[in-house]
C-alpha cells in the first residue's frame, strides 16, 4: 500500500522541520549591555512584571510601586508575580532557558547572578549605573553583593568589575529571643547563646531552646551551617584557587559543624528537621521557642497579634520578644540575605527601558526612605540611617548594625548544585542520617568535584 | 410496482457506493485525502507532544547540551549513559526507588484486594462504599502531599496529637531516615489502594456465580473456594493493576517533592526526583535526557517481561 508510506514520509518531514526549528535556538551566551542613558519611554499602557517568591515583601513591593511609581509614570502598572520559594530558581531559569520570559525584572538571589550572567540571561548595566546611580551612597559591599560579577571579596567592591543588578531588598538573620524567659539583654557570644537556650529549655517545659532553618529545600540548612561556619572562623572556599576541599572542612569548619549538630540541634523541637522560615516563625509566635533565628524580611508577621499567642497587642508582643544582631564568637560575621533586581535580556525594548527607569527611580534617596516606611529594607546608607527606616520595625536597627558584618556564599554559575550538596548533607547531619564529620567531608568533596568538573563532557550534574 | 428498497444491508460499504459523491467533491477531496484530513490533527498532536520530545530527548542524551548555557550541543556519544550507570548516587536512588515500589505496591495490592473482597460479599451499600473508598484517588497528589505534610508534622500534626492522647510518644515521620520512606509508602498507599480495589472488584464481580454454587453443593470450605475459584480468576486482572501501579510508583515525584524534598539528606530521593535535580539545578540537559531515556527503557523491558508472564498465565 502506498498510503501509509506517504503518511510516514509526511510525519518524518514534520519531525525534521520541528527538529531544525528547535536546533535554531542554540546561540552562544553573552550578557547584552544596557545603554548608559535610558531610552525614550513609551506613553502607551505598559505592565512592568517582576518575578519573586511568595512572601510578604513581594506584596509590599507591588503595593508600594503601584502607589508611588505610577505618580511619575501613570501609564505603567507594576505586577509582582510570585512562585513558591522552593521553585524560585527553577521558575526563573526555565524561562531563561526558553529565551523568552514573562517577566521584565527577575529578582535574583545574589548567588544566582553568576549563572544568569554566564548564560547571558540578564543585562549588563555597568554603563547605566555609572551614568544614573550615585554609587557612593551605598556601602560598597551591598552594591557589589547584589550586582557585581565576578563576585566581590567579602566587605568590598571591585570598581572595575561589571554590574548586572541593583539592590532591591536588603536582609540578614536576626536573633529573636524571649525577653520574658531569658532576660532583656541578648546573649553576646555564640557560647552564651547556647547556654541561655539550654537553661531556658530546662526551666520551661514545652518550650524548646532554639529554632532555626534545617530543611533540605531551597538554601535553608546550608545558610544555617554557613552562618555557624562564619561565626567560628571558617571559610566556605578560597575563591582565588577555587578550592573547597581542605578549606570548608578544616578545623574551624569541623568545629562549626560539631557545634551545630551536637550543641544546637539537641535544643530544637522534636521533628524540626524540616523547618524553614514559616515553621520557625510559627514556633516563635506560638511561644514554643526561647531563641530563634530568621530572616529579618520575614519577621514582620511576628508582631501581628492575629498570628501570635504572645500578646493581644503589638506592644504586648514586643514586651516578650526581643530582636538582636547575631552573637559573635571567633568572628562577628552574619549571612547576607536579600535580593537584587535585574533586567531580563529577553524583554522587549520598551519594557527594558521602563525597567531601567524603574531602577533609577527606586534608588533615589527619598524613594528608598518611602520603601523603608512601606516595610522594605533599603540599601542606601542615608535610608538605612533614616528615622523612617529605623522606626518602621524593631528589627530594622538589627539590619543597619549588621551591614558591615555581612558575608555571602559563592555566586558562581554552579551555585544551584553547590547549595543543593550543602543543603542535603547538613540536613542529613541534623537529622541523624550522617555523622557531622562525614557530612562536612562529603560536602567538601562533592562541591570540589562540581567546581573541578565545570566544562567536562558527559555525565555533568551527577 | 418496483421492488421495495431495503432499509438495511449486511454490507454497509455497499450503501456508501450506492450513493456516489458529488462530481466536484470527488476531484478535490478523495476518500484518501479525507482520511488524511481527519487523522492529521491527532497525528500532529501525537508527533508534537509525544514522538518529537522523545526523539529530541534521545538526541540530547548523546550530547553535553545545557538548556541554559546555550551554544551548540557537542556529541559525547555514550558518556552520559556510562556516567549514569556507574554512578554511586544513581545506584542509591535506584535502591530507594525499588524499596518504595515494592513496599507501596505490595501493601496496596494486599489492602486493595482485601477491601474489594469484603465489599464484593456485601449485598447492601456496595455502591456507596465503593464511591467512598475511591475519593482519595480523585485528589491531586500535590494536595494529598500537602495535607499529609501537615498531618504528619511532628509538632503540630494531628497524627502525633492522636498518638499523644493514646499515651504514645512523638514520631518524627518525615525527618528520620527510618520513618521518612515508610511515611511516603503509607501516604501513597492511602491514595492508590482504591485503584487496586476497583480493578479487583471488577474481577470479583465477574466470577460466575455457578462456580460457587457448584462448590457449595460439594461442601467446599470458604478457604478452598477462595483458593481454587476466586483467586485464580481474579489474579490476571489484579496483575494488570499491579503493573499500572508499579509503573506509576516507579516515577514517583510529587509526594517526595512535597513531603520530604528527598530528605533527610537524600534518603528518600527517588530516581525521578534525582532526574529533576540533574535537569533543573544544574541544567545538565544532556545527562538528564539520558537518565530519562534509561528510565523509560527500564519500564519498557520490565513491562514486556511482565506481559509475557501474563500471556503465559492466560495460556495455562
Amino acid at each position: 500500500m502506498r498510503y501509509p508510506k506517504r503518511l510516514g514520509r509526511l510525519s518524518a518531514a514534520m519531525l525534521l522541520a520541528t527538529a531544525v526549528a528547535a536546533c535554531g535556538g542554540g546561540t552562544e551566551a553573552s550578557a547584552p549591555k544596557a545603554p548608559a542613558t535610558i531610552p525614550e519611554l513609551t506613553k502607551d499602557p505598559l505592565t512592568l512584571s517582576f518575578i519573586w517568591f511568595e512572601w510578604p515583601p513581594a506584596q509590599a513591593l507591588e503595593a508600594f510601586a503601584n502607589a508611588e511609581y505610577t505618580k511619575d509614570r501613570p501609564n505603567v502598572t507594576i505586577k509582582v508575580n510570585t512562585v513558591p520559594n522552593a521553585n524560585w530558581h527553577d521558575a526563573i531559569f526555565t524561562q531563561f532557558a526558553a529565551h523568552k520570559t514573562d517577566f521584565d525584572i527577575p529578582i535574583l538571589d545574589s548567588q544566582h547572578i553568576g549563572e544568569a550572567v554566564t548564560n547571558g540571561n540578564i543585562v549588563d548595566i555597568t554603563d547605566f549605573v555609572k551614568q544614573n546611580i550615585d554609587v557612593n551612597a551605598y556601602n560598597p559591599y551591598l552594591l557589589a553583593a547584589y550586582g557585581q560579577f565576578p563576585q566581590a571579596e567579602t566587605g568590598k567592591r571591585d570598581e572595575n568589575a561589571s554590574l548586572y543588578g541593583l539592590p532591591l531588598l536588603g536582609d540578614t538573620w536576626t536573633m529573636i529571643y524571649r525577653k520574658d524567659l531569658i532576660g532583656d539583654k541578648p546573649p553576646q557570644t555564640w557560647d552564651e547563646m547556647i547556654a541561655a537556650a539550654a537553661k531556658c529549655q530546662a526551666d520551661n517545659p514545652g518550650v524548646s531552646g532554639l529554632a532555626f532553618h534545617q530543611a533540605n529545600g531551597s538554601d535553608a540548612a546550608a545558610v544555617t551551617y554557613n552562618t555557624v561556619n562564619g561565626v567560628y572562623g571558617g571559610n566556605l572556599w578560597d575563591p582565588k584557587t577555587r578550592k573547597i576541599e581542605g578549606v570548608l572542612n578544616d578545623a574551624a569548619g569541623q568545629e562549626a559543624m560539631d557545634v551545630l549538630v551536637n550543641k544546637m540541634k539537641p535544643l530544637t523541637a522534636t521533628g524540626s528537621g524540616n523547618w524553614f522560615i514559616d515553621e520557625v516563625n510559627a514556633a516563635v509566635a506560638q511561644g514554643k521557642a526561647c531563641i530563634a533565628f530568621n530572616w529579618i524580611a520575614a519577621s514582620g508577621g511576628l508582631l501581628d497579634p492575629k498570628q501570635s499567642t504572645l500578646g493581644t497587642t503589638r506592644e504586648e508582643i514586643l514586651g516578650k520578644l526581643g530582636f538582636a544582631t547575631l552573637p559573635s564568637q571567633k568572628t562577628n560575621l552574619v549571612p547576607l540575605g536579600g535580593m537584587g533586581m535585574h533586567v531580563s535580556a529577553y524583554s522587549s525594548e520598551a519594557n527594558q527601558a521602563e525597567a531601567l527607569n524603574f531602577m533609577k527611580w527606586f534608588q533615589q534617596a527619598d524613594i528608598q526612605k518611602k520603601w523603608a516606611a512601606a516595610g522594605g529594607v533599603p540599601s542606601r546608607t542615608d535610608a538605612l540611617e533614616s528615622p523612617e527606616f529605623l522606626n518602621a520595625g524593631p528589627f530594622n536597627k538589627v539590619y543597619a548594625d549588621s551591614v558591615p558584618r555581612m558575608r555571602d556564599m559563592w555566586n558562581v554559575p554552579e551555585y544551584a548544585r553547590l547549595v543543593d550538596i550543602e543543603n542535603t548533607n547538613v540536613n542529613a547531619a541534623l537529622n541523624g542520617a550522617e555523622t557531622p564529620k562525614d557530612a562536612l567531608n562529603d560536602i567538601a568533596k562533592e562541591q570540589q568535584a562540581v567546581l573541578d568538573s565545570s566544562g567536562s563532557k558527559g555525565g555533568g550534574g551527577l | 410496482m418496483s421492488d421495495p428498497v431495503p432499509l438495511t444491508t449486511d454490507h454497509p460499504g455497499q450503501v456508501a457506493s450506492a450513493t456516489p459523491p458529488a462530481p466536484g467533491w470527488s476531484r478535490r477531496l478523495s476518500d484518501r485525502w479525507l482520511t488524511v484530513a481527519f487523522i492529521s490533527p491527532a497525528l500532529l498532536l501525537l508527533l508534537a507532544m509525544s514522538v518529537f520530545p522523545l526523539l529530541w530527548a534521545l538526541y540530547l542524551s548523546f550530547t553535553d547540551y545545557s538548556a541554559t548555557r546555550g551554544g551548540s550541543a557537542h556529541f559525547v556519544w555514550f558518556e552520559n549513559y556510562t556516567a549514569i550507570l556507574t554512578s554511586a548516587q544513581v545506584h542509591q536512588r535506584a535502591l530507594t526507588t525499588l524499596i518504595y515500589v515494592v513496599g507501596a505496591v505490595t501493601l496496596q495490592t494486599v489492602l486493595g484486594f482485601t477491601i474489594a473482597y469484603l465489599i464484593s460479599r456485601r449485598t447492601h451499600g456496595r455502591g456507596l462504599l465503593t464511591t467512598l473508598f475511591l475519593i482519595p484517588m480523585m485528589l491531586s497528589p500535590v494536595v494529598v502531599g500537602l495535607f499529609w505534610r501537615f498531618m504528619l508534622d511532628a509538632q503540630f500534626g494531628v497524627i502525633n496529637s492522636m498518638l499523644g492522647s493514646l499515651g504514645l510518644g512523638q514520631v518524627e515521620w518525615l525527618t528520620r531516615q527510618q520513618t521518612a520512606l515508610i511515611s511516603l509508602i503509607l501516604v501513597d498507599t492511602w491514595q492508590w489502594t482504591p485503584f487496586i480495589m476497583l480493578i479487583a472488584l471488577a474481577g470479583l464481580t465477574a466470577v460466575p456465580k455457578y462456580l460457587y454454587e457448584a462448590a457449595s453443593i460439594d461442601r467446599a470450605s470458604e478457604w478452598f473456594r477462595f483458593r481454587t475459584i476466586t483467586l485464580p480468576l481474579v489474579w490476571p486482572l489484579l496483575l494488570i493493576a499491579v503493573l499500572f501501579r508499579a509503573i506509576e510508583a516507579f516515577r514517583l515525584f510529587e509526594l517526595v517533592y512535597i513531603l520530604t524534598s528527598g530528605g533527610p539528606g537524600v534518603s528518600t530521593e527517588t530516581l525521578s526526583f534525582h532526574v529533576y535535580k540533574v535537569a533543573f539545578l544544574g541544567f545538565n540537559t544532556g545527562t538528564a535526557s539520558a537518565y530519562g531515556i534509561l528510565m523509560v527503557l527500564i519500564v519498557i523491558v520490565l513491562t514486556q517481561l511482565y506481559l509475557r508472564y501474563l500471556n503465559k498465565l492466560k495460556e495455562d
